[in-house]
């Protein structure tokens, strides 16, 4: 644990309900939806963001395409919580929560379907049909690092790094860690927080082929904080979202609560869960996530009194 | 001041052979792990060969990435002792959770279920709760996925873990299996994959000016690392001590590797400063060496940014392994701590026309007798990920 605390000087977020869904939330309001394309599987519901605008920070506009949906809500996530920070980006860490590796987008049925003679893998259709069919970037659209590639290639992001992969507790991990490295002095600052898609068509349609669908709603988010040292917030007179401190591992806190209004957003559930308390502006807060099977996380966050700095970026909403 | 962090387990499984042991016995020969494809017949695909992992066998049922993590962590426990407890972690580097594609493929067709035991073994987690099972560890775990940097960075994460005073060991490592039709496909579309079918052995030769890509590998490496005084507590034997720990990213390209070698440099420098040792105090480098046209040189320059006039002698000891991705990390990890503890550098073999802008200290086809106190390791991935460690000699 560290008793220090960490300055949140940058907050963005991409979700279902924009970039600043706390009213809607509180509201009652739910960004959950049927969906025509999903109509037949068992569940055609899921949360989702319509449009994600990443023109402010792409250096091409093309390598968009080259973007699954969580990297594209990540680097939208993570290009609001930036802004105008000063500091040396060759130095500024990056610290991300991704889920499991996302389904395509239906860019490989085609070869997929004729890979298999009889109902099973056929090397000589593999080798013939299927490779001329198969789209030889696919890989690097889906890979979950891609989101992590992706934000350091447009943003000039070069510092520490690294991406946990699971569920709400991937989010959680990369808090931590970011937090740390900060802490340490390992990077002047972080860029912290997670980014996940359950909700894209691919996705559901690939889990429910192979029985693995995940409870419903589903949802997707793109969260991220930029974090540095309190002292160099305060004298560089920084505009300051709110405090993050480490609590002990053994400490609980509240679990993520907004599956109703967002679906569930995977590996960023945890770090939403902090963003919001922030936006909520709660004077004091502690998160804890976890995946299946393995201890939560807790990331303690408080807020002082007075009216919020936070600008949405319009980037992405439903509203 | 923080801790100190030392080895004291280490297991793994390689297209050299079952163990740490046949391993290091085929590294130190020069022997090449590469060879036909024996899996499936890969006869009409553009590659044909591979670097294959024996199947260590193992009760973790159809899996065959999950028998590999398990061998090489039942080893690495064996050798460190028990180490369960909530004051234990585990972090595994592993860069596969996409539905398998053979089963999509063949769901498509027939619309048949999967078992619980195909599903489970889709998760990229599912070596990380294998590790925390096998150890009985139940503090802090995690899953890395930064491609072929997933493991480097696994080791790393342990490393500051303990530092940090969350946990007082960790069972780190990675595991990986890729050699399978539409991986081969894939890459091979890419232009990542050596084409050279006619002679599987001399593929790998990374930093050689007739290299045409890297050798899809698979693999598993585990290391039990732990807090000094933890492991004088328990009598542990010290391997060596993991001293540094750096990392960054190109941002550059998806695929390429910058021509100045920045990414690398700042990872080395880091892992370097990380130790608190100067570039002289280190005595040889497994370089991430993927046999690739672009990485090569890439790391090349970043070598010799990060070390200047102190030539380090190199090698890639994936010109024997291929390319393990997601394991690398942490299997170069455990043959630069033998490196250390043996005295034997190992070689990179196929390395008979170096490529000039690749400008190294090669540990040329032959390993080299040398004794040295510190080791250098890297990993760098696709999409720009780099981790480098540093192990050093524990008297």
């Amino acid at each position: 644990m560290s008793s220090e605390r960490l300055a949140v000087t940058g907050v963005g977020l991409c979700t279902p309900l924009g970039p600043d869904p706390v009213a809607a939330i509180d509201g009652g309001g739910t960004a959950v939806r049927s969906r025509a394309d999903l109509a037949g599987l068992p569940d055609d519901r899921s949360a989702e963001v319509e449009r994600i605008d990443l023109r402010p920070w792409l250096k091409r506009r093309k390598d968009k395409k080259l973007m699954a949906r969580a990297a594209q809500l990540a680097l939208a996530a993570a290009g609001s919580a930036i802004g105008d920070w000063p500091g040396d980006r060759a130095h500024l860490g990056l610290f991300l929560g991704v889920g499991r590796e996302a389904g395509d987008e239906g860019e490989s049925e085609a070869a997929l379907l004729v890979a298999h003679r009889r109902g099973r893998m056929d090397v000589a259709c593999v080798a013939g049909p299927c490779r001329d069919l198969y789209p030889p970037l696919l890989p690097l659209k889906t890979l979950p690092n891609m989101a992590l590639a992706h934000i350091s290639i447009h943003l000039d992001v070069c510092g520490e790094n690294g991406a946990w992969a699971g569920s709400a507790g991937a989010g959680m991990t990369a808090l931590r860690a970011g937090a740390w490295a900060v802490l340490e002095g390992r990077c002047p600052a972080a860029l912290v927080g997670a980014a996940d898609s359950l909700a894209n068509g691919g996705a559901i349609r690939d889990r429910f082929r192979i029985g693995g669908a995940p409870p419903p709603p589903v949802g997707e988010a793109g969260v991220m904080l930029l974090v540095e040292p309190e002292a160099v917030a305060l004298a560089r007179s920084a505009q300051i979202h709110g405090w993050l401190r480490l609590p002990p591992l053994s400490t609980v806190g509240r679990r993520p609560a907004h599956h109703a209004a967002l679906g569930d957003c995977g590996a960023a559930d945890g770090a939403l869960a902090v963003a919001l308390a922030i936006l909520r502006r709660e004077a004091s807060a502690v998160v804890s996530a976890a995946d299946p099977g393995h201890p939560a996380l807790p990331v303690e966050i408080s807020v002082d009194p007075g009216p919020s700095c936070y600008t949405p970026a319009r980037h992405g909403e439903n509203a | 001041m923080s801790r100190r962090v030392v080895v004291t387990g280490y297991g793994m499984v390689t297209p050299l052979g079952v163990g740490v042991a046949r391993t290091w016995e085929g590294v130190v020969a020069g022997r090449s792990g590469v060879g036909p494809v024996r899996r499936f017949d890969a006869s009409a695909l553009p590659v044909t060969f591979a670097a294959e992992a024996p199947d260590p066998g193992g009760d973790e049922g159809a899996d065959l990435k999950l028998r590999l993590a398990s061998a090489a962590i039942r080893e690495a426990l064996e050798m460190s002792g028990p180490i369960e407890g909530p004051r234990t972690g585990v972090c595994v580097g592993s860069e596969i959770g996409r539905p398998d594609l053979r089963m999509v493929a063949e769901r498509l067709g027939t619309r048949e279920v999967p078992t619980p035991e195909e599903l489970g073994a889709m998760d990229p987690a599912a070596p990380t709760r294998l590790a925390a099972d096998l150890a009985g560890a139940t503090g802090p775990s995690s899953t890395i996925s930064t491609a072929c940097t997933s493991s480097s960075q696994a080791v790393g994460e342990g490393l500051l873990k303990i530092r940090r005073g969350d946990v007082d060991a960790m069972l780190v490592g990675g595991v990986d299996v890729l050699v399978d039709p539409l991986m081969i496909t894939g890459f091979a579309k890419l232009g990542a994959l050596s084409e050279r079918n006619e002679d599987p052995a001399a593929a790998s030769r990374p930093f050689d000016l007739g290299r045409d890509g890297f050798v899809l590998g698979e693999g598993a490496g585990f290391l039990v690392i732990e807090a000094e005084q933890t492991a004088a507590d328990r009598g542990s034997t010290v391997l060596a001590e993991l001293s540094g720990f750096g990392c960054s990213c190109n941002a550059y390209r998806i695929t390429d590797s910058p021509p100045d070698g920045r990414g690398a440099y700042q990872s080395m420098s880091l892992a370097l400063a990380d130790a608190g040792l100067p570039p002289e105090a280190i005595g040889y480098i497994n370089a991430h060496g993927t046999s690739t046209p672009m990485n090569d040189p890439s790391e090349a320059t970043g070598i010799q940014r990060a070390f200047g006039d102190h030539p380090v002698p190199v090698s890639s000891t994936k010109s024997m392994m291929g390319h393990l991705v997601a394991a690398c990390g942490a299997v170069e990890a455990i043959l630069s701590v033998l490196a250390i503890r043996e005295g034997v550098l190992p070689p990179t073999i196929n390395l008979d026309h170096p490529d000039p802008r690749c400008d190294l200290q090669h540990v040329r086809n032959t390993a080299q007798a040398a004794r040295i106190d510190h080791a250098m390791t890297n990993a760098f991935g696709f999409g720009g990920s780099n981790g480098s460690l540093v192990f050093s000699r524990r008297t």
